[in-house]
């Protein structure tokens, strides 16, 4: 039993007391599974069990996986990011032009394509798309996508052809027009408030997309339909028209063991979330395991150095070095996730290999400690002017596994004398701490997304910050990627990045964290856009 | 007529006290939904937009004015918005109830007969084994976590036999299994009330006399000893109730079943503070009609209680140690 199911009961029974008392892909070909299959096949409905429940459907909020799952089959978007190549392909705009310094972008749209109520997705419709995503609408509770840097204003220069502005050099934009936080939605539902987004009313949202949400039971179950008159698919698919699929249904189920069994027992044909000890059962069982990789920041662990334990960057390295990220990799995961190198995944763009710099070497540990000045207490964990080397780390429940990661790592960190405690956290008190740097000196993390600016969201002061930075050299070097024009020297100001976050020991990179998704074996045309969000349209059934 | 109106009285007393002790608490916990669902690292939005996001949602405002607030919306009957979904707290409520009053309702049934077997098998065994083994079961069923049996009956009956499919079955087998792990905890109880009252009641004069009169000893159980056993396990039944929610919530989020359970435990895992206010009015008044019910029900199974004074005949006829009914000495 959950912790928030114990804190509902115990809510219950208190209340319930108290009454007592007063009463009284990419692609090209259907490639996911192993087995050749023959010719795709139309029809069949399939089940999908998600891990958690959607919370959410505007696209800007899609990071989420369960919400980017939902958008990324109901919404097309202008342009498509190969996710082997990460090139950019048409999609909705069939070519585009970009201003020299990046602060002008014009689309044209292939015209033919509509929304799921009949309108077209027209310049018009494509411009209100992008003034809500890019600037927000705080009177409905829109917010600003993350994906999208400087947006001013956009303009509509013919039926099929738009102007977007910008107030600095926005080079992310072009790859930001592919993602699902820029899925493109009907101008109606674009007047919808964020809550309005939400769950009860997701039948409401008219996407662009392949398939169309036809019912919703609150919080556990989506059916979709497959559109029909879909004819808009990234030219570069070998597969035009309609989707192979009638529809989908997409039920919650929680419980890991309840959707392994689901899929074994041939209940469920498509599931999110294999955890690594799962794997082995559901591959010797002659199923399908697929682990797309998420391509953006790796899971690692931030060194909060605004924390005075944190100041020496003696201590950070001690820490850094300290910690064997292979040893978390053999014990708790498996060869879905491998090593990281570097902050950034060896599949994102602008990676630069440093792994000279994350060797474990716990004799280094002990030696830069030393210099720093630690000294080992009675019990083993060191101290300095009567303080402990004691820190706090708490479990990142998005990330797999991350209490026993944490915990394992708290071991490794023992053999050098510091002390970290693992700690879990109700919603409200999580919330809180993990902006104290005080209470939480270390934060458990990734993020996902095929651009450079993804270790700007993670590390700038002004986006998700996870560093609780006050280091303004850190955030020039991040405002250089996102703003330089030429992808050259984007690649040059991202690996500057790396090796600054790796010379100060910001971060303790642990592994490149995949989607792992297992399928039935007459589950065909699997594929994943470019950082393991589902796509369905390829699927198809052979059973 | 007096006695009903003082009943809708005290109603509306539990039920406003309810609502405040809830709220108060959901105030002393750290964070809110707000800060939960937006200021968020994974959003990524900054400081400006969040304090626009607390203005519009009224969060910036003293707690009592927000008490305030909405305890008046709750009396003109608006029950305002999920901070989670943005769905309204009625009509998230509303989806959800019957799925849950199904499973409740038909898990409480099933627990009750499960009650009755055990105890009055354990009374007509007639070998002194069996007799234990079946005492014992209520004492087995009480410790079984609720989670762990769900997880169970779904690895042995559908996964490994393959009778009932937990995914995508119709409602009607879709509640074999979540009926029976909801069943299964809340009948120990019942039973273990039962088995001790039909053991008291048998000791009482006048089942001797009827004994002596020569009635076989099932006809004693069905005719004399159950209808006086029965009274004690309606009340517990009564206050039951809470652990029949209790173990919705679980059962509901094991099998993935829409309904009230999961509601409330998305609602406490997001501090969705207007959906967790909605729901404990609710219980609380389910609670007091529940209990409204028991109360009623002990006339007409028990006719020394018809007339008059409940309290003046009680004492002479009902056996000392038998509980004394939840409302019977208000």
């Amino acid at each position: 039993m959950s912790r928030p199911a114990i804190r509902a009961v115990a809510a219950l029974a208190a209340v319930a007391t108290a009454a007592t008392l007063a009463s009284c892909a990419s692609s090209s070909a259907p490639s996911g599974s192993g087995a050749p299959a023959g010719d795709p096949v139309t029809g069949g409905t399939l089940t999908y069990l998600e891990h958690q429940t959607f919370t959410n459907l505007y696209p800007p909020q899609a990071g989420f996986y369960p919400n980017g799952g939902v958008v990324n089959n109901i919404t097309a978007r202008l342009t498509w990011q190969n996710p082997e190549t990460l090139e950019i392909e048409p999609w909705i705009a069939t070519e585009w032009t970009v201003n020299e310094d990046a602060t002008e972008y014009t689309f044209d749209l292939r015209g033919e394509a509509t929304f799921s109520d009949g309108t077209p997705i027209d310049a018009a419709a494509v411009a209100k798309n992008f003034d809500t995503y890019g600037l927000g609408n705080p009177g409905l509770g829109l917010t600003v996508s993350e994906a999208i840097n400087n947006y001013e204003s956009s303009q509509v220069v013919d039926e099929d052809t738009v102007t977007f502005r910008f107030s600095a050099p926005a080079p992310g934009f072009l790859q930001a027009t592919s993602t699902i936080n820029s899925g493109l939605l009907s101008p109606e539902t674009l007047d919808l408030s964020l809550e309005e987004f939400g769950a009860g009313n997701a039948t409401e949202i008219v996407g662009s997309g392949p398939f169309v949400i036809t019912d919703e039971r609150l919080g556990t179950e989506l059916t979709f339909e497959a559109r029909e008159d879909y004819d808009w698919a990234p030219p570069s698919f070998e597969h035009q028209g309609r989707a192979y699929l009638d529809g989908i249904h997409l039920i919650v189920a929680p419980e890991d063991s309840v959707r392994i069994g689901s899929l074994l027992a041939g209940q469920a044909d498509y599931i999110r979330y294999v955890q690594a000890f799962d794997e082995a059962r559901v591959e010797s069982a002659g199923f399908e395991l697929h682990a797309p990789q998420t391509r953006g920041v790796n899971n690692s662990i931030g060194l909060r150095f605004t924390n005075p334990l944190l100041s020496d960057v003696r201590v950070r390295q001690a820490i850094v070095a300290g910690v064997d990220a292979q040893e978390v990799v053999d014990t708790i995961f498996t060869a879905n996730y491998p090593k990281a190198t570097s902050a950034l995944s060896s599949t994102a763009l602008g990676y630069k290999d440093e792994s000279s710099f994350y060797e474990y070497d716990p004799e280094r540990a002990q030696e830069l400690l030393d210099e720093a000045g630690w000294e080992a207490g009675s019990d083993g964990i060191r101290e300095k002017d009567g303080q402990r080397l004691s820190l706090t780390v708490y479990e990142a429940k998005p990330q797999p596994l991350s209490k026993q990661t944490l915990e394992l790592v708290a071991q490794q960190l023992k053999k050098i004398g510091v002390e970290l405690n693992v700690k879990s956290a109700d919603a409200g008190t999580y919330a809180e701490d993990i902006k104290d740097p005080v209470k939480t000196p270390l934060y458990h993390s990734m993020v996902g997304r095929a651009d450079f600016d993804v270790i700007k969201s993670q590390f700038h002061t002004e986006n998700r910050n996870t560093l609780l930075s006050d280091d303004a050299e850190l955030d020039r070097l991040l405002e250089v990627v996102a703003s330089e024009p030429d992808p050259a020297k984007r690649v040059e100001s991202s690996q500057a990045v790396q090796d600054y976050l790796a010379e100060q020991a910001y971060v303790i990179p642990l592994f490149e964290e995949p989607q792992v998704y297992g399928t039935a074996p007459y589950v065909h045309g699997v594929e994943y856009e470019s950082v393991g969000r589902p796509l369905f349209y390829d699927v198809w059934l052979d059973k | 007529m007096r006695y009903a109106l003082r009943r809708a009285g005290q109603a509306a007393i539990v039920l406003i006290a309810a609502y405040t002790v809830t709220f108060l608490l959901l105030q002393l916990l750290p964070g809110d939904a707000i800060l939960i669902r937006y200021d968020n690292p994974e959003l990524g939005l900054s400081a400006e937009q969040i304090q626009q996001i607390r203005i519009n949602y009224g969060v910036d405002t003293p707690w009592w004015q927000q008490y305030l607030t909405t305890l008046a919306g709750y009396l003109r009957g608006e029950f305002g918005y999920s901070t989670q979904y943005g769905t309204g707290v009625l009509e998230l409520i509303g989806e959800a109830l019957p799925s849950t009053v199904a499973l409740a309702g038909i898990g409480f049934l099933v627990a009750v007969i499960l009650a009755v077997a055990i105890a009055f098998l354990s009374t007509l065994s007639p070998f002194g084994w069996l007799r234990r083994g079946l005492q014992a079961i209520p004492g087995v069923f009480v410790s079984i976590p609720v989670f762990w049996l769900g997880i169970l009956l779904i690895q042995v009956f559908s996964f490994g036999l393959g009778w009932v499919p937990i995914v995508g079955a119709d409602p009607v087998v879709g509640l074999i299994l979540p009926v029976l792990t909801l069943a299964v905890p809340i009948s120990a109880p019942l039973a273990q009330i039962l088995i001790r009252s039909v053991d008291e009641v048998r000791l009482q004069p006048f089942v001797t006399v009827v004994r002596a009169k020569g009635a076989s000893e099932s006809r004693v159980l069905f005719t004399s000893v159950a209808r006086n056993a029965i009274l004690p396990t309606l009340t517990i039944a009564g206050v039951l109730f809470g652990e029949l929610v209790g173990g919705a919530v679980v059962t509901e989020t094991v099998f993935g079943r829409p309904g009230i359970g999961r509601v409330t435990e998305q609602a406490v895992a997001n501090q969705d503070i207007p959906v967790l206010q909605g729901i404990v009015v609710l219980a609380a008044f389910t609670f007091i009609v529940v209990n409204l019910a028991v109360d009623l029900l002990y006339p007409v199974l028990d006719p020394r209680l018809r007339s008059g004074s409940r309290r003046a005949n009680a004492g002479t006829a009902v056996p000392e140690s038998t509980p004394t009914p939840v409302e019977a000495s208000a």
